[in-house]
């Protein structure tokens, strides 16, 4: 009787490999040879003992313990100390990311397209296309793991054992597989997959809020998020095996409640029903804008709501960050109050720098999905009937344009919204909210420009609009990184997040603003130029 | 003549090397229902989604109240209605939502026939459209499509997901829509439907009209079958030219039946005459029987055989 439940599921694993193998050859290119370039160029980077101590100073500094974790090594610091402390947190942030998008997909994803009906209709057991899911998820994780490991050991980085390479791989993949598990219980509890997703990411948002705060007030506290335990694995010193223990106790756990909730719901149900709603449309409902308005009500809502949060969170370690006493004694007792309190607001002003791109480029995501929903939606049929209407092509085209423009900057406001009220409360001197605009203003071209360059794709080429994606994320490694890497000036430059400068640090480029302004709004143009004259999209 | 509403004249569309569209032409007129068919992937979609604007043709002309279906596709559908074949809804948008929305944006409004319709169909405007079924997306645009006073009406395969009765309420909408004088143009598969309320047909096969008339004149190019009955022996008719499929019966002596070319029936008549018919049974051919036949004249048509 119990196996019956899970009758071909070795089939279906084998078939949804089939199904993925390109998207999963291309995740594991992408994060297998970032981490193995990393490695490759770190002796060159960090191979002397005084670029070692130079970097441990800045990593010891709260801001970028905030972005990058504790420093935990222990003197003598070795090359390979530094890579551990500067990868794993970004590694596994992007290994959440790839698990919570394969979860999802392969569960909800099928179920809501119709697939999953498909499946079950045929001799299969109740639960095998969850367990397929599973084990492919697995399978992925184990894959991502090898990578890891195999990169590390043919890079010759000084300093590194490997048993701390080994350890990086399986921490990667534990992490990895046990956000995975948390998606597919999301994907048993909302009854779609845009839901689900949401529903991931507050669950990873959480972790890493938590993670980070911990981190910068302290760090034993960390132990508490199951984020930080890719911290506390202590690589290439105590290489400590617990937390992957305890990774893989919470994955376990999560992957009961997943397979109890599968059983206990009907196929197309969530644990969340949908509700009924009104029975006639309200009078704000009336024309393409607000329409996608309303479609991506939800969204709009959740994105500024996590950007303040996310704004607060930082802007709550500013009064650690700023305080030079405390990282640097002997360097406070040489300069005077006046001049230790300039590099205080110094500091925290490079810190808000780094901050507005990373801002800027978590904000790209819900514009471009907007953005890209033109094509998507067409996809799904949504909008045949609209365009049987007397509604012009410049009409839909523009509807989805401006609500993605106003996600893009009211997302980006409440982030510096929410970083100016935390800096109000813990800072003596905080930054005042005309200055922390500035980061608001100086980037808010940065995103209208990639936009643009998305409304260009969308356009002419809506077959390949997903390679969007690699502006943010290109943009958002090379500037987190740039620095840390020695990247070339060039490589920083690549995309638009590389063209503003250092703001709030300096003053707002006003010519450069109106530039890119203009440019945004010609890509816009002739995006939608294409649009106009090309055939739809339908199945 | 009446006035011609919408005029195709040798549409082609081309994907790519893939030709949908060869050559297709037909006309709708003023207050006529033109019933479009045709199996699965003949062309019938790609038609009408180049005839709403969505798809660019590749060559020819269409023409919807004399204007260019591409540049004035905006003015051409202010007064025109259309409902898909598959239905797609924003899944989290009620069905009322949704056909208020669609009248709003045909600058129309939700009235008290609009809540008749709503009656008519049995549909629950207050339930989230990812909870519909596809008979109850349908549903949705078919309400929408009625409640919504246009010139033309483009029904792509409207009652698939239909049950019979919703089907017959579909039926009388559109006969409703008819006796108002408004054009319709039906694309369907269930050739009953089309039997019944079409005033011409158009058939199409592989992107091209194979056929364009009215039922009856659609029948003369086909066959009738004949079953008769004679006092006199009734010979072999197998050899002559315009019988086919001649068949006798194999417990009454003198029956038999054949079928025969609708234009031929004349001759053929006169040669039973003479024998002195005792029992003579004619039957017409079915839209269906027209269809099979055309399909496989040329390769095996894919087509649902629903009667």
């Amino acid at each position: 009787m119990k196996h019956d439940a899970y009758q071909q599921s070795g089939f279906l694993t084998r078939f949804n490999l089939r199904r993925d193998w390109l998207v999963i050859l291309i995740w594991a290119l992408i994060l297998g040879g970032l981490m193995a370039a990393v490695a490759f160029k770190f002796n060159d980077l960090y191979g002397s003992r005084s670029s070692i101590a130079a970097i441990v100073t800045t990593l010891k500094m709260p801001a970028m313990v905030s972005m990058f974790g504790t420093f935990v090594a222990r003197a003598p610091y070795t090359t390979a100390d530094i890579f551990a402390s500067e990868m794993m947190v970004f590694m596994a942030l992007f290994m959440a990311v790839m698990n919570i998008y394969f979860a999802v997909r392969n569960t909800r994803g099928e179920e809501s397209n119709g697939m999953l009906e498909l499946i079950r209709s045929h001799a299969v057991g109740k639960q095998s296309p969850l367990l397929a899911a599973t084990l492919e998820l697995f399978l992925i994780n184990v894959l991502m793991g090898l990578c890891y490991f195999g990169g590390l050991q043919v890079s010759g980085m000084h300093g590194m054992s490997t048993m701390g390479n080994l350890l990086i791989g399986i921490g990667l993949a534990a992490i990895g597989f046990m956000f995975g598990s948390a998606a597919l219980l999301m994907a048993q509890v909302s009854d779609n997959p845009r839901g689900a997703t949401m529903l991931s990411y507050l669950f990873l948002g959480v972790t890493y809020l938590v993670r980070m705060l911990t981190d910068v007030q302290n760090p034993d506290f960390t132990w508490w998020s199951p984020f930080g335990w890719i911290e506390k694995l202590s690589i290439y010193h105590k290489n400590n095996w617990l937390p992957v223990f305890l990774m893989l106790g919470l994955t376990i756990v999560l992957l009961l409640l997943t397979f109890y909730a599968s059983r206990h719901r009907d196929v197309g149900a969530g644990l969340l029903a949908t509700r009924g709603g009104r029975k006639r449309a309200s009078v704000f409902l009336t024309g393409p804008f607000s329409l996608v308005m309303r479609l991506d009500r939800l969204s709009l809502i959740v994105w500024v709501i996590g950007l303040v949060v996310l704004g607060i969170s930082y802007g709550s370690i500013f009064g650690t960050v700023g305080d030079i006493m405390k990282t640097n004694p002997l360097m406070g007792k040489l300069m005077g109050a006046t001049a230790v309190d300039a590099a205080n607001r110094l500091v925290v002003l490079k810190f808000a720098a780094l901050l507005m791109v990373v801002f800027a480029v978590l904000v790209t995501v819900p514009s471009v999905q907007t953005l890209l929903r033109i094509n998507g939606d067409e996809r799904k049929g949504w909008l045949e009937q609209i365009h049987a209407k007397a509604i012009s092509r410049g009409h839909i085209f523009g509807s989805y344009v401006a609500v993605s423009l106003l996600i893009g900057t009211l997302s980006m406001f409440a982030a510096v919204f929410g970083l100016w009220l935390a800096n109000n409360s813990v800072m003596t001197n905080p930054l005042s909210f005309e200055r922390l605009f500035r980061g608001f203003i100086g980037y808010l071209p940065a995103i209208y420009v990639t936009l643009g360059i998305s409304a260009l794709i969308i356009g002419w080429l809506p077959r390949l609009q997903t390679i969007i994606w690699a502006i943010p994320v290109y943009g958002l490694i090379s500037l987190y990184f740039g620095n840390l890497l020695n990247l070339p000036n060039w490589a920083e430059k690549l995309t638009p997040y590389g063209w503003i400068n250092q703001v709030p640090v300096s003053n707002v480029n006003w010519t450069q603003f109106g530039l890119l302004m203009a440019l945004s709004i010609i890509l816009i143009v002739i995006g939608f130029l294409g649009y106009q004259r090309r055939d739809l999209i339908e199945n | 003549m009446a006035d011609t509403i919408l005029s195709v004249k040798h549409l082609q569309k081309k994907f790519g090397k893939f030709a949908a569209l060869k050559d297709v032409t037909f006309d709708v007129h003023s207050g006529e229902v033109f019933g479009f068919i045709g199996p699965n992937g003949a062309g019938k979609s790609t038609t009408i989604r180049t005839l709403l604007g969505i798809l660019r043709a590749s060559g020819g002309s269409a023409t919807i109240f004399g204007k260019d279906v591409w540049k004035d596709s905006v003015r051409i559908h202010e007064h025109l209605a259309y409902v898909p074949g598959d239905v797609y809804l924003w899944p989290n948008l009620t069905g009322g939502e949704i056909i208020d929305l669609f009248l709003k944006l045909n600058h129309q409004r939700h009235t008290s026939r609009t809540n008749d319709l709503i009656k008519q169909f049995e549909l629950d405007p207050g339930k989230k459209a990812r909870t519909y079924s596809k008979g109850n997306r349908q549903k949705v645009a078919l309400i929408a499509a009625f409640s919504t006073d246009a010139d033309l009406y483009i029904f792509d395969e409207p009652t698939s997901g239909l049950d019979p009765l919703n089907e017959e309420i579909f039926q009388k909408n559109v006969l409703a829509l008819k006796l108002q004088g408004k054009s319709i143009l039906l694309s369907s598969h269930i050739l009953s439907e089309v039997e019944r309320m079409c005033d011409r047909i158009g058939i199409i096969r592989e992107g091209q009209i194979i056929e364009t008339g009215t039922l009856t004149e659609m029948r003369h190019l086909t066959r009738t079958l004949i079953t008769v009955q004679t006092r006199q022996a009734l010979p072999d008719l197998s050899a002559t030219q315009d019988v086919h499929n001649f068949k006798r019966s194999d417990n009454t002596p003198n029956k038999a039946s054949f079928s025969v070319d609708s234009d031929k029936m004349d001759k053929v008549m006169q040669t039973l005459a003479s024998l002195e018919i005792i029992g003579l049974q004619s039957t017409p051919p079915t839209l269906e029987d027209l269809f099979l036949r055309y399909y496989q004249k040329g390769k095996q048509g894919d087509g649902e055989n629903e009667a």
